[in-house]
Formats: C-alpha cells, sequence, structure tokens
C-alpha cells in the first residue's frame, strides 16, 4: 500500500510539472459549471442555454462543455479539473456559492481563464479571473411596478433563498419598483435557505397568503412550485430567471429572463484575441440597460397588466436606461429610517453590491451575522 | 389567526407527505425489515406520478402510477432483503442512491414542467366546523386518504388475519412458518406495499402540494419518516402525531417570518429527533419496546 | 427460509464465515465475477439509452477518475472523508455493532475543527494550529459517537438507529452555526463560517495534487489493520461481536469494550472531517459532506469490514463519483448518473456476495 501510495504520488508530481494542459489549437474549449439541474426552467436552465448559444453562435471555434447538479463543496474544484483536463481553457462557474473555488482554481491555474457568475471580488484580481453579473435589480425594480401597480391588498410576497447581496438588491428594487406605482405597497419576505426546496416554498406562499399578499416574487433557482402554488390561490406573480408566462398566463405580470450568450461571447472573444487580462472582464462586470448589455432582460407582459401600467413601466425603463441610472435612486431609507442613499445619488453596481439593509416598506429582517 | 395557528394550519399538508411514508415504513417495520429505501420510494413516486400527469393530463392516473412506482422501489430492497438476505440498512441506503440517481436521469425532461395540482374538495359539514374546519377539511383527495389509512392501518395491523401474520412475521417468523405462512412471502410484500404507500407520500408532495418535479425534491423526508415511525413506536396513531409534529417543525420557519420575525430556527429543527431518540432511549429501557422482535436483529448486523 | 436456520447462533455463523474464508470456490468466483460484469454492461446499457457511447464510457470513467494525474489526486482527496467514514463503520462492526452515523460525525468533527481552527488562527504556529485543530475534530468525533454507544450500553437502545437519527442533528447543529453564531461576516450573505487561516490548510505534497491528508488515511488503515489483528483490543472486540455471551463468561468487559469501539469509530469520522475541512474546504459549508458518511457506509460493506479492503472500496467509491464529470463533460450524461452506478455496483454485492451470517427468515 505504502508502495503503492508512492508510485502514485511521484505519477502525480510528474504530470503536475507539464502544466494546466491548455492546448494552443484554434478552437478554445470552454466549461460551464451549473449547481442545479440544467433543465430547472429557472436560473441553471438559462445557463444552459446561453452555453448551446454559444456553441451555435460561435461554431467550431468554440467546443462548449457543460456539467450541471455540481454541489457547492471541493467537487466543484474536481469539475473544473476534468474540464480543464479535457483542454478547457475557459471556466464559467455560475453558482453563488462557487465563489471561493473559482477564485482559487483561477490562482492555482493561471492558465485557465475563471470567470464566476454573480460573485463580487473585493480583492484584487489574478490575471485570469474576473467577475460578470448584470443590474438584475433594474429589470427587478421594473416587475416591482407591474407587482405595486396590480396589488390590491398592498402587500406583495417575495420568497429567496439566501441574503446574498444580489437578493438584498432584488428585494428592495422589487419595493422600490412597487411604491413608485403604489406608495403603500409593502414587500413580505421569507427565505427557504435552499435554492430549490419546494415543499418550503409552497409552505412560503401558503404563509405570505395568510398575510394577505396577493402579488408574489422570488429569488429562488426553480420557480414552478410558485407559480404553481400562485395560480391554486388565483393571485398574481412576478418571475425570475426564466420566461415562464406560459405556466400561468391570466396570473403572470411579468418578470425578467437572462440572456447569458452575449457577455458569454464576449468574453470567450477577449480571451481569444488575447484581451482578457486588464481588460474589462478582468475585473467585476457589471451589465446594465444604461450600457445597453444587461444580461437580465424585462420578460413578456401577462394579459392582467393594464396598458397603462405597461406605459409607466416603459417610460421608468427609458428613464433607468440612460446613462449611469438605475432604479437605486436617492433618497432611499432602510428600514429604521437611516439614509441608505442620499438625494441626488444614483447608487453605484458596487454600492449596491454593499447594500446591508432592506428599505422602508420591506416588512421582515434578514438572518443576521 | 394567532401566529401559532397559522403553523398548525401551514404544516397539514406537509404532515400527510410524511404520514405516508412513515405508515409505509412502520408496515415494512412490523415485518420485521427496516427500510432506509423510503426516501427513494417517495422520489420514484413523485417523479411516477408527475411524469403520467403530463403524458396523460389524468392527475389521478398519476397517483395510481406513483403507487407502482413505490412499490417497484420497494421490490429492489425486498428481493436484496428477503430474497438474498443483505443487509437491510445497507440495501436501503442503495437503494436510496439508486433513486436518487434513476429519477434525476429519467426526470430531466420532467423539471420544472407543472401539473395541475389536487384540488382542494371542502368536506360538507367538516368543513364549517369554526376554526379547524376549513385547516382540516377544506384539502386535497390525498390528504383525507391520509386520514384514513392511520386507523385502517391501525386496524388492519390488531383486528385483522392478515395483521396477526404480519406482525407475527416481525415477532417470531419461526411460528409463522409452523402456521403454515411462508414468512417470506409476508416480508416480501409488506416492504413492497410499504414502499407503495411511500410512493403515495411522493404523490402528496408533488401532485397535492407542489405540483411539479424537481430533482431530489424530497430533500430527506423519507429519513425523517424512519425517525417518524420510532417516536411513534410503531403505531399508526403515533404515526400520525409523530408526522405532524415533525411537520409543524418544518413549517414554523415560513410563517414567522412572513410576520416579519427573523429566524435561525436550526436548533429547533433538531428538536423533533432529540425527542425521537429520547423516546427510542426510553422504550428500550424499559425493556417493552414495540419494536418488532427481529428487526433488532437486522439492526445489528454489520456485515 | 426453512426453521433450522432460525436456530444458527451467532457463534455457529461465525463459524461458517471464517471455514467459507479458508475455502474459496471457483464456481463462486465464477457467479460473483460475472454478476460484476452483467452489472456493469447493464449500467453501460442504460447509459448508451440515455445518449452515452458505450464504447467510449468506460474509457472516460477512467481516464477522469483514475488515469488523469490531476484527476486520481481529486480522487484520492475525496477518498479521505469517504474512507475514514467507512473505518468508522468497520470498526464498531468488529464489535457487533452498526455505526450509521458517520455522516454526522464528519460533520462534528468538520466543526469542532473549524470551532478551533477559526479561534487560534493565526495566533500559533501553523503545526500547532494543525493539530489543535485535528484533535479537536477527532475528539468531538468520537464523543458523539460515545452518545450513541452509551445509550445502546446503558439502555439499550440500537445504536444502528440512534446514530442515524444524531446525524440529522449533526447537520442542524453546523446549520445553526453558520446561518449565525459563526457565519462569516465577509461571506456575502452566504451561510458559512470564516475561512481558517491559511496556516491552518493542508499543502499540497511535493507538487502532487494530493495532501497530508491523503497519507494519514493510509497510516491509520494499516494501522487499524495491524491493531485489529495484532492487539489484545482488536482481538477482544471480535470476541464480543463474534459472541458476546463467550465474551462476558470469559470475564471480557463487553460493555467498555463495545464503547470504546463505537467512541473510536466516531473518532475516525471526526478525522476524516476535520481533515477534508482543512485539506480541501477550509470553511464550513451547507453542502460540507455531501452524503460522504452514507457512501463511507457502503463502502465499508463492500470492503466487508477490513480496513484495507474498506479503504480501497472508498478509494473505488470516490473514482466513481469522480468518474461523473467525465461521463457529463464527454458523454453528455447527466451527473446523477454516478448514483446509479454506485446504487448497482453494491446492489451487486448485496446480492451475490457471500453472506457472513444468516439472517433470520
Amino acid at each position: 500500500m505504502a508502495l503503492a501510495t508512492t508510485v502514485l504520488l511521484a505519477a502525480c508530481s510528474g504530470t503536475a510539472a507539464a502544466g494546466g494542459g491548455a492546448s494552443a489549437t484554434s478552437t478554445t474549449t470552454v466549461g460551464f459549471i451549473m449547481v442545479g439541474s440544467a433543465k430547472d426552467a429557472g436560473y441553471n436552465e438559462a445557463v444552459a442555454d446561453g452555453a448551446a448559444a454559444v456553441q451555435k453562435d460561435l461554431g467550431t471555434s468554440v467546443k462548449v462543455l457543460t456539467a450541471d447538479q455540481v454541489p457547492e463543496n471541493n467537487s466543484v474544484t474536481q469539475t473544473m479539473q476534468a474540464m480543464v483536463d479535457k483542454g478547457a481553457t475557459v471556466i464559467f462557474a455560475t453558482s453563488y456559492g462557487y465563489f471561493t473555488y473559482a477564485h482559487d482554481f483561477a490562482v492555482a491555474h493561471p492558465k485557465v481563464t475563471v470567470l464566476h457568475q454573480g460573485g463580487f471580488d473585493k480583492d484584487t484580481f489574478p490575471a485570469n479571473f474576473g467577475t460578470y453579473w448584470g443590474q438584475a435589480y433594474d429589470p427587478v425594480g421594473l416587475g416591482g411596478m407591474a407587482a405595486g401597480g396590480t396589488t390590491k391588498t398592498n402587500k406583495l410576497g417575495f420568497i429567496y433563498a439566501f441574503p446574498i447581496p444580489q437578493t438584498i438588491a432584488n428585494i428592495d428594487a422589487f419595493e422600490l419598483g412597487a411604491q413608485l406605482v403604489n406608495p403603500a405597497a409593502e414587500t413580505y419576505i421569507v427565505n427557504t435557505s435552499n435554492w430549490c426546496d419546494p415543499l418550503k416554498q409552497k409552505q412560503a406562499v401558503t404563509a405570505l397568503l395568510a398575510q394577505g399578499a396577493d402579488v408574489f416574487s422570488q429569488h429562488q433557482d426553480c420557480q414552478s412550485t410558485v407559480i404553481q402554488a400562485v395560480k391554486a390561490a388565483g393571485k398574481y406573480v412576478v418571475g425570475y430567471h426564466y420566461d415562464a408566462q406560459s405556466l400561468d398566463p391570466s396570473g403572470w405580470l411579468t418578470g425578467s429572463a437572462w440572456n447569458w450568450a452575449p457577455i458569454y461571447e464576449k468574453i470567450i472573444g477577449a480571451v481569444q484575441k488575447g484581451t482578457f487580462t486588464g481588460g474589462p472582464y478582468n475585473a467585476n462586470w457589471i451589465g446594465s440597460f444604461a450600457t445597453g448589455d444587461n444580461p437580465l432582460e424585462l420578460a413578456s407582459f401577462g394579459t392582467s397588466v393594464s396598458a397603462d401600467l405597461k406605459a409607466k413601466i416603459e417610460a421608468e425603463k427609458a428613464v433607468i436606461s440612460k446613462p449611469d441610472a438605475s432604479i437605486f435612486a436617492g433618497p432611499l431609507y432602510c428600514q429604521d429610517g437611516s439614509v441608505l442613499v442620499p438625494a441626488g445619488h444614483v447608487a453605484t453596481a458596487a454600492e449596491v453590491n454593499a447594500f446591508s439593509c432592506l428599505i422602508k416598506g420591506v416588512v421582515g429582517t434578514l438572518p443576521k451575522s | 389567526m394567532s401566529i401559532a395557528g397559522e403553523i398548525l394550519a401551514n404544516a397539514i399538508p406537509g404532515s400527510i407527505a410524511l404520514v405516508y411514508p412513515a405508515l409505509g415504513e412502520l408496515v415494512s417495520e412490523r415485518a420485521g425489515v427496516i427500510n432506509l429505501g423510503t426516501e427513494g420510494a417517495m422520489l420514484a413516486g413523485a417523479l411516477g406520478g408527475i411524469a403520467t400527469s403530463i403524458g396523460t393530463g389524468n392527475v389521478w392516473l398519476g397517483v395510481v402510477v406513483a403507487v407502482l412506482c413505490g412499490a417497484a422501489t420497494g421490490s429492489v430492497h425486498a428481493t436484496a432483503v428477503v430474497l438474498r438476505r443483505a443487509n437491510q440498512l445497507a440495501s436501503g441506503l442503495v437503494v436510496w442512491f439508486l433513486a436518487l440517481g434513476v429519477t434525476s436521469v429519467l426526470g430531466a425532461s420532467d423539471n420544472g414542467q407543472v401539473v395541475s395540482l389536487l384540488g382542494a374538495v371542502a368536506v360538507p359539514g367538516l368543513s364549517s366546523i369554526p376554526v379547524v374546519g376549513p385547516v382540516l377539511f377544506d384539502q386535497n383527495l390525498l390528504v383525507y386518504l391520509g386520514y384514513v389509512l392511520v386507523p385502517a392501518t391501525w386496524w388492519f395491523i390488531h383486528y385483522t388475519r392478515g395483521g396477526l401474520v404480519l406482525r407475527a412475521t416481525g415477532e417470531r417468523p419461526a411460528v409463522v412458518f409452523a402456521g403454515g405462512h411462508k414468512p417470506l412471502r409476508v416480508r416480501f410484500l409488506a416492504v413492497c406495499a410499504g414502499s407503495a404507500i411511500a410512493g403515495l407520500g411522493g404523490a402528496q408532495l408533488a401532485l397535492g402540494i407542489v405540483g411539479n418535479w424537481s430533482n431530489g425534491m424530497t430533500n430527506g423526508y423519507g429519513f425523517v419518516a424512519v425517525a417518524v415511525v420510532i417516536f411513534a413506536r410503531w403505531n399508526p396513531f403515533g404515526v400520525l402525531l409523530g408526522s405532524y409534529v415533525f411537520g409543524v417543525a418544518l413549517a414554523i420557519s415560513s410563517v414567522v417570518q412572513a410576520h416579519g420575525i427573523a429566524t435561525n430556527q436550526y436548533l429547533l429543527d433538531a428538536l423533533p429527533y432529540c425527542v425521537t431518540v429520547v423516546v427510542l432511549v426510553a422504550v428500550s429501557s424499559v425493556g417493552r419496546s414495540n419494536a418488532p422482535e427481529s428487526q433488532r436483529d437486522a439492526l445489528s448486523e454489520t456485515s | 427460509m426453512t426453521s433450522e436456520r432460525l436456530v444458527l447462533t451467532r457463534s455457529r455463523a461465525w463459524d461458517v464465515a471464517r471455514s467459507a474464508h479458508r475455502a474459496v470456490s471457483w464456481t463462486r468466483v465464477g457467479i460473483v465475477a460475472g454478476a460484476y460484469v452483467l452489472c456493469l454492461v447493464a449500467f453501460a446499457a442504460f447509459a448508451a439509452w440515455r445518449g452515452a457511447n458505450p464504447l467510449t464510457l468506460i474509457p472516460t470513467m477512467l481516464q477522469s477518475s483514475l488515469l488523469e494525474p490531476s484527476a486520481l489526486a481529486q480522487t484520492l482527496l475525496r477518498a479521505v472523508p469517504i474512507g475514514f467514514a467507512a473505518l468508522a463503520v468497520a470498526v464498531p462492526a468488529r464489535a457487533g455493532l452498526v455505526n450509521v452515523g458517520g455522516e454526522g460525525q464528519l460533520i462534528i468533527g468538520a466543526v469542532a475543527g473549524a470551532g478551533v481552527g477559526i479561534a487560534v488562527g493565526a495566533h500559533v504556529p501553523g503545526v500547532v494550529g494543525v493539530l489543535l485543530t485535528v484533535t479537536a475534530g477527532t475528539l468531538a468525533g468520537g464523543l458523539w459517537a460515545a452518545i450513541s454507544g452509551m445509550l445502546k450500553v446503558a439502555f439499550g437502545a440500537a445504536e444502528s438507529v440512534t446514530t442515524l437519527l444524531m446525524n440529522f442533528i449533526a447537520n442542524d447543529i453546523m446549520l445553526f452555526l453558520i446561518y449565525q453564531p459563526w457565519k462569516d461576516p465577509n461571506g456575502s450573505g452566504q451561510p458559512q463560517s470564516r475561512p481558517l487561516a491559511a496556516s491552518i490548510r493542508l499543502q499540497p505534497l511535493l507538487g502532487t495534487g494530493v495532501t497530508l491528508a491523503v497519507v494519514l488515511l493510509v497510516v491509520v488503515t494499516v494501522g487499524l489493520w495491524f491493531v485489529i489483528r495484532r492487539t489484545g483490543w482488536g482481538f477482544a472486540l471480535r470476541v464480543v461481536g463474534g459472541n458476546p455471551m463467550a465474551a462476558m463468561r470469559n470475564g471480557l468487559p463487553t460493555r467498555r469494550l463495545s464503547l470504546s469501539a463505537m467512541t473510536v469509530g466516531g473518532a475516525l469520522a471526526g478525522l476524516g472531517g476535520v481533515l477534508n475541512l482543512i485539506g480541501v474546504e477550509g470553511q464550513l459549508r451547507p453542502d460540507l459532506t455531501a452524503t460522504f458518511g452514507y457512501v463511507g457506509f457502503l463502502a465499508c460493506f463492500l470492503g466487508r469490514n477490513d480496513p484495507i479492503r474498506v479503504a480501497l472500496a472508498a478509494i473505488l467509491f470516490s473514482a466513481i463519483a469522480l468518474s461523473g464529470n467525465g461521463m457529463q463533460i464527454s458523454e453528455g450524461l447527466d451527473g446523477s448518473i454516478v448514483n446509479v452506478l454506485l446504487g448497482a455496483i453494491v446492489l451487486t454485492m448485496l446480492t451475490v456476495g457471500r453472506r457472513t451470517k444468516e439472517a433470520l427468515t
């Protein structure tokens, strides 16, 4: 046994010296790693769709590898390694909890470009690492307008998984959007502590219905359960991740849906041209309406949204599509009355990422550290 | 309604999703076979139910297929432990892993697709009882079936010839054999029947509560069922109570948060398991455990 | 099947097992080998039905788990928690006890290790920090399992059930801690503990991908093999497990032996949990163990409680998990298909394998 181990160790050290396995052919191998099922009609399927579009659009210049249902532990390192062994030189780690593993893998494999979807690195960037996301809160805020303009009880329900910065921003944006058309609207929040636990999602909807909520939104990976529960109750829903209007045509107000292919393709292009390091993707890249490259787009409107409300939403979209604009224009106040965004200021993406409070009008508190 | 009342109401559908696998586990254990594959039977039932409902548009056909998928899952465990005398704990875990894998592979195209939920049917009269009426008697038919199955199982076990043979198989298989019955056959059928009932739990979760399929959607509730049976001391009415206790624990966090209170309820989540350990210790120490005799031998097989 | 089997005593079964061990039947070997081949063929057929190429499937799996050096390193790293969790089953099994609590003991080991490791941080030299962390994890795992051991010897509560239940309690304790009191203030809202100081993390050895944890698994495995076969304690455990009545008649302290076997088992899993923490994870997270404890339980069965075979089975299961990468990336299969393969292999083993003891039927 000891002998065998020595041989194994020697074998390992022998090839480790040979390098990261990056091959210099004209085809770039690109890996995408997802935490849930690639067919979840939600967050992960949007990633898988983006990966498939990359293969279709870029043809023979790329070879796309995908792996789904990779848990947020060292398994993701193993999957990244397996992709590199298959020749991958660009890896997209697309779950929020992959951040540490993706960052550390980039440090350990200088020849592989590693991208993390949704993270926000506060430290300096390795030359082969970057994060990307969109001003998701802008379309989410527009969805909040649809909710605020539709509610009859002035109570909205928001079901989230974990209090990560994106989620806090989404909750705040949703409530803010609702207030734009309905100052009396309040958002009640419930977390499920799981990206996809259908029973917990259903119980959350039931609990929020008991509070009188009549429009629901969510930040979960899978959204079918909430839509189903809302439909059964005859209430309204604002979707996230994926356009799911077909699941509940009358209850669906609108939502936001990812379109990842354009940014994936731009990043891959930068790597192929050798312009990645030091470029915009070797950083925290955030797409927005203002720059016309927000990966999260407003989904289609359902039949229950009035023409008047649609016009208001379109008008607000035009406002927040101006340079440096966003839904988070001051003055905005936290629940405790402290100033979140001062008057006359629009929060930058970095500031939004640091939001630690819920705005006035949100009912409920975040689990504290 | 008070927060407590809301929690108690919110917990009903999920509790019934636990009653089924727990009753199934009880039937199996009464025959002397512990089945950790119950989680797998639930998963198979959930996927079978959803896939059938999507394919045929008939939810009740889905419920029937859920039962069959549960039974099929159970037959794997039964074959291994009854016919091949394999270790029960290991075989149960294997069935769980197999079901996790097979349902994920086969269910890929059903992910996120929705079916119409089993509708609530108000029981005339009962549903108009103040407070508890709408909570208990304005539910889907699978919930009512769960209510009925508890006393039915109790009656079957204690007052029918089949129940007597089932219990005897778990306690004194030699006597059953001497009495002209086939203890192996009884055990095989009990495991399959138990898993079939667990499949109904999967159907309640998938068709009765959420209306869609997602990978591993049972999230360990099948293992909770194993704990519930111990908590219940192998008594069907105890199963009802135990399922409700665990179900309430699952529902607390959502309701409390909807009232604007942040929770970290994980220590609370551990409480039912702690109580179950205490119950087990209590029944073991007085030496009159309700645990089927031969199951104790099964639990101490080390290879 | 016949009532005659009912009167088989444990000691008789033990003798049967030992004599079966001596006499190798080639027909039997042929049947068993045939069954495993059939199992793999059935799996390949299933995979082919799901769109894989059955001819490239096996090479792909081997490539992504054992043949590619970086993959082999990852296989060995993952074998650490699985292997220790499996040894944690093997030791109590010698004394006739069933430890289904590897999952919880891995978690408690990691939790205790994280608690101590984060507290001492970089205040002490790395070696001291590692030793304190590992000791804490090992002790915690042992004490956690000792609870079940105590309940067994004091009240007769089935240890197989209490260890199973305590897995859920352990997981809830970890979740409680990382959702609030121990939550990383710089963790962007993610439920995770603060990361361990770099000085407490294990580094890859000599440019290989593996850490000291893998070496420790080998050393502990061989050590256990020796302890079980060549020491008085190991012999006493076997007597207690083989024939408790005889053990008692011969004046062996059966209760103390049972408790010690359970505690040592838990300590092994605790060690595995803390090594996984300081070796690859670096911080507590909800998905920390991801069923490694249960996989370890099955590995112990495949290895029939013999430490060396158990460790090899753990490496096999780890390799199967890693082969999932290849099956997904190259063959386009669902990531969960590894569970099918793992289940199929153990099911084959359970149904055709040699049984060492007659169950009551």
